[in-house]
């Protein structure tokens, strides 16, 4: 077992990671004065995830859109009970959720996470799925479905996603399609079961009001040791190009949403946590509200406060995303363009930048202000491949040289998708 | 932790909140009045405006560039319903100086901010200056728009509508779009005054250190205030509709639902909410276990307690063909516990869950702010484990009585548009 103190430099905080004999990668912030406790435990395994293979197997096997989700739903149920009628007994508030490209079974109590904690690593553990209860989920997910299709912002994301990317999974849905679900049966849920939610692909992160030794404890005790058997997970190609500039749907809402997207090359580990610190203080300056941008779209009243920026990446996607409501989108994007040009010829002001970059500053502090974050922050860091206050240090060496190169490269007019959802009416 | 509250004049509450655990500071400013269709757009507006920008930041583009340059701190407003209160609140957090690079005193600058929003608003002549005034109207009239993007949170308001009609609780607290539509600059800062002249104040100041400056900088700007107030109502009991009230909207959407309001008339206030912890609040309680997961009747079935309001929703998402059948499941799920069909586990887990709620009061700023402030609007400060006893004391008899003395008052469906045709 290999442990070690991560410690920033810069706030103070510190962390424990331990390489467990198990293959689990382990993190625990320990942090005195608080009373919950979080903690996750997750694989690298999300909805992008339809094709892979091991280190012995001869070809790749591709899934049905919505495995990993799917998955997800099932393994709450053990062959005796559910898992919520488990954590009922500690008072633990137990969930999941699947992503793009993890999958993480969370829990966060006050008291008892003891006791929580093996109800998380065990169930976890212990998959049990029969088609009576595959086919019944069925119904469950079909009802989830249907539900987020009523969800305009998921709609518009994903229209956004499928203008962008011709090939990449990243523009299926989450959780698939009534008609990809219906293809899942109990053997291919344990043939992906048993590929990705090997330790060695899996990551477990706690924080707030523990013990790092108890938590060490209760691993060494429930952790069953796994093989690393060399999980290869593939994509398919995906050229540069977008698929189309725009797309429109009509659903029944009261104010016109739109987000606009910029296409950009994607990366990994530390190059793509510098790129992201890049992309998202570039995001900043650009729907900042002492821009002339800004300024004029909200004085014509084509923007309203809701105009926001996000940076969208993961293996093989990466992504600067514009939203707000607006009846004139279209101008949006335009302007949006010009402002890009205007940054291009002119350089970015060192002023706003220097400013932008505190106020990142400030976000990243207050992250670490609250058990839940930081629970989420060890585990996507270790999933992104980097360390836990590397964002810390990579915003304090960023110059504005390095967003001005990102808005150059990156930022390009025809790698843009503007996806918009208007009223019935 | 260290909680104190004063009374800095008649009406005028000031709780500092000082944990030395945090990073940040928080200061939160609520004005309460009873909620009103003929003020409810003006008092939104009114609050809305003054985060937009003040008397010495005068544009939208000059606040945020001096909150970027203070680490990004924030500055909010918000205007929410209570039952039939109308709750404006401006809210602002920030960075503690022990995170700053420099050692700036961002505390002494979100201070003299927040001063001068509340005090010393951008506005002359008895109006709010023009472009602030058009953002705000803009914004609010986008969110009156757009709370049908949120189907849920839609059908939970139409459903108030349908249960609470004429009270004050039927209204949207952004008042109606017309009434927000209809709103002049002058109209808004008239309200501005009046609330700030005549509702209650809560103010709540949570940092890691303290400091007397901001008590001390409230006292002296309301002094300075011709104050009227008048202390509101918080808890009005609904009447029951003689006849179950039916209210329902077609869309063009793929899952319907289903919000079933109760009403009582009991004051257990305690055996109510366990009442609903068992019932809807958790994912071992009846509604979900029974209608979501064993029959698969709803996606979500869950339900709330409007203490204000002496009443119980229970909201669902469910296929038009199960909507009978949900609705029987649902009523029968309470009739279980009416014939006091609660095993021993049920009424533990209900405790822990809310235990596990009430231990992590504390660990964020704004959990610190509601647990008083509600506890304020309740009119009896007690500690999070002295709430914890009241609900262990509370039996398993007392949870049969509360549900007896649940009604059901009214249903709102929200229907899919090509089925009902």
């Amino acid at each position: 077992m290999e442990k070690s103190i991560i410690k920033s430099e810069r706030t103070g905080d510190s962390c424990i990671h331990v390489k467990h004999k198990s293959g689990l990668d382990i993190y625990i912030c320990e942090m005195p004065g608080f009373s919950s406790v979080e903690a996750l435990f997750g694989t690298k395994y999300g909805s992008v995830n339809t094709m892979f293979k091991m280190r012995d197997d001869e070809d790749y096997t591709v899934v049905p859109e919505g495995i990993a989700h799917f998955l997800e739903h099932k393994l709450f149920e053990n062959e005796d009970c559910d898992v919520f009628e488990l954590y009922a007994k500690t008072g633990a508030s137990g969930n999941a959720f699947t992503s793009f490209d993890k999958t993480c079974y969370l829990f966060n109590c006050s008291k008892n996470y003891q006791e929580s904690l093996r109800i998380l690593l065990d169930f976890v553990q212990k998959p049990y799925f029969t088609q009576a209860t595959v086919d019944k989920e069925q119904g469950i997910i079909g009802q989830e479905i249907k539900m987020t299709n009523d969800n305009p912002d998921w709609r518009l994301f994903f229209n956004l996603l499928r203008g962008m990317y011709h090939n990449h999974p990243v523009k299926i849905d989450i959780a698939g399609t009534v008609e990809s679900i219906a293809q899942i049966d109990a053997e291919l849920l344990y043939k992906c079961y048993y590929t990705f939610y090997n330790l060695n692909n899996m990551v477990l992160s706690i924080a707030g009001n523990i013990n790092a030794e108890e938590v060490l404890a209760i691993c060494d005790e429930c952790l069953k040791p796994c093989e690393d058997k060399g999980l290869e997970t593939v994509f398919p190609d995906e050229p540069d190009s977008i698929v189309t500039p725009e797309i429109y749907e009509n659903q029944p809402v009261g104010a016109t949403l739109f987000s606009i997207g910029y296409k950009c090359a994607s990366c990994s580990g530390m190059e793509r946590l510098k790129k992201t610190m890049a992309a998202s203080i570039a995001a900043s300056m650009l729907t900042d509200a002492s821009t002339d941008m800004y300024k004029k779209l909200l004085d014509e009243e084509i923007i309203n406060s809701s105009f926001a920026s996000e940076v969208f990446y993961g293996d093989g996607y990466f992504t600067v995303i514009f939203s707000g409501e607006s009846d004139k989108p279209e101008i949006v994007r335009k302007s949006l363009s010009n402002e890009i040009g205007r940054i291009i010829a002119d350089g970015l002001n060192e002023k706003d930048f220097a400013r932008i970059k505190k106020s990142t500053y400030g976000a990243l502090i207050r992250e670490l202000n609250n058990v839940e974050a930081v629970a989420n922050l060890l585990i996507n860091a270790h999933m992104d491949g980097v360390s836990p206050y590397d964002t810390i240090n990579v915003l304090s060496e960023l110059t504005s040289g390095d967003v001005y190169e990102f808005i150059k490269n990156e930022l390009c007019e025809d790698k843009t998708v503007l996806s918009v959802i208007k009223g019935d009416g | 932790m260290k909680y104190n509250r004063t009374e800095l004049a008649e009406n005028i509450g000031f709780s500092s909140i000082i944990d030395e655990k945090f990073k940040t500071a928080m200061l939160s400013v609520r004005f309460i009045t009873k909620l009103d269709k003929d003020s409810a757009a003006a008092n939104s507006l009114g609050i809305g405006v003054l985060s937009s920008s003040n008397g010495k930041y005068k544009t939208l583009a000059e606040i945020n560039e001096k909150l970027s340059s203070l680490y990004g701190a924030s500055l909010g407003t918000a205007s929410k319903k209570r039952g039939d209160v109308q709750i404006l609140s401006l809210a602002a957090s920030w960075v503690n100086k022990r995170f700053t690079i420099d050692g700036e005193d961002v505390d002494g600058e979100m201070l003299q901010i927040v001063r001068d929003c509340i005090f010393a608003p951008n506005a002359e002549n008895g109006e709010f200056a023009a472009d602030s005034f058009k953002i705000t109207k803009k914004d609010l009239l986008d969110r009156i728009d757009a709370e049908i993007n949120n189907k849920r949170g839609y059908a939970l308001s139409r459903a108030a509508e349908v249960a609470f009609e004429g009270e004050p609780a039927e209204l949207s607290c952004y008042g109606d779009r017309k009434s927000a539509e209809s709103v002049t600059s002058s109209e808004a800062f008239a309200a501005y005054q009046k609330f700030l002249e005549t509702a209650q104040v809560e103010i709540y100041y949570i940092s890691p250190e303290e400091n007397p400056a901001a008590a001390e900088m409230f006292k002296e700007s309301f002094a300075a205030v011709k104050r009227d107030s008048k202390a509101v109502s918080f808890r009005n009991i609904s009447p029951l509709h003689s006849e179950v009230a039916e209210g329902s909207d077609e869309f063009d959407v793929r899952q319907c639902k289903m919000v079933m309001t109760f009403k009582s008339d009991s004051d257990d206030a305690f055996a109510i909410k366990l009442l609903s912890a068992i019932f809807g609040e958790t994912p071992v309680s009846k509604l979900f276990v029974n209608v979501r997961e064993k029959l698969s009747l709803c996606y979500y079935c869950a339900c709330r307690v409007i203490s204000s309001k002496g009443a119980l929703m229970v909201d669902s998402g469910v296929e038009r063909e199960n909507i009978e059948k949900a609705k029987e499941e649902i009523l029968r799920q309470l009739d279980e516990i009416r014939n006091g069909n609660i095993s021993d586990e049920e009424l533990e887990s209900a405790i822990l869950a809310l235990e596990n709620g009430l231990e992590q009061i504390g660990d964020t700023a704004s959990s610190y702010e509601s647990w008083y402030f509600e506890r304020f609007c309740e009119g009896n400060v007690v500690t999070p484990s002295e709430r914890l006893n009241d609900y262990k004391n509370v039996t398993k008899a007392r949870i049969v009585q509360a549900a007896n003395s649940l009604k059901l008052d009214s249903i709102y469906l929200m229907l899919d548009k090509e089925e009902a045709e």
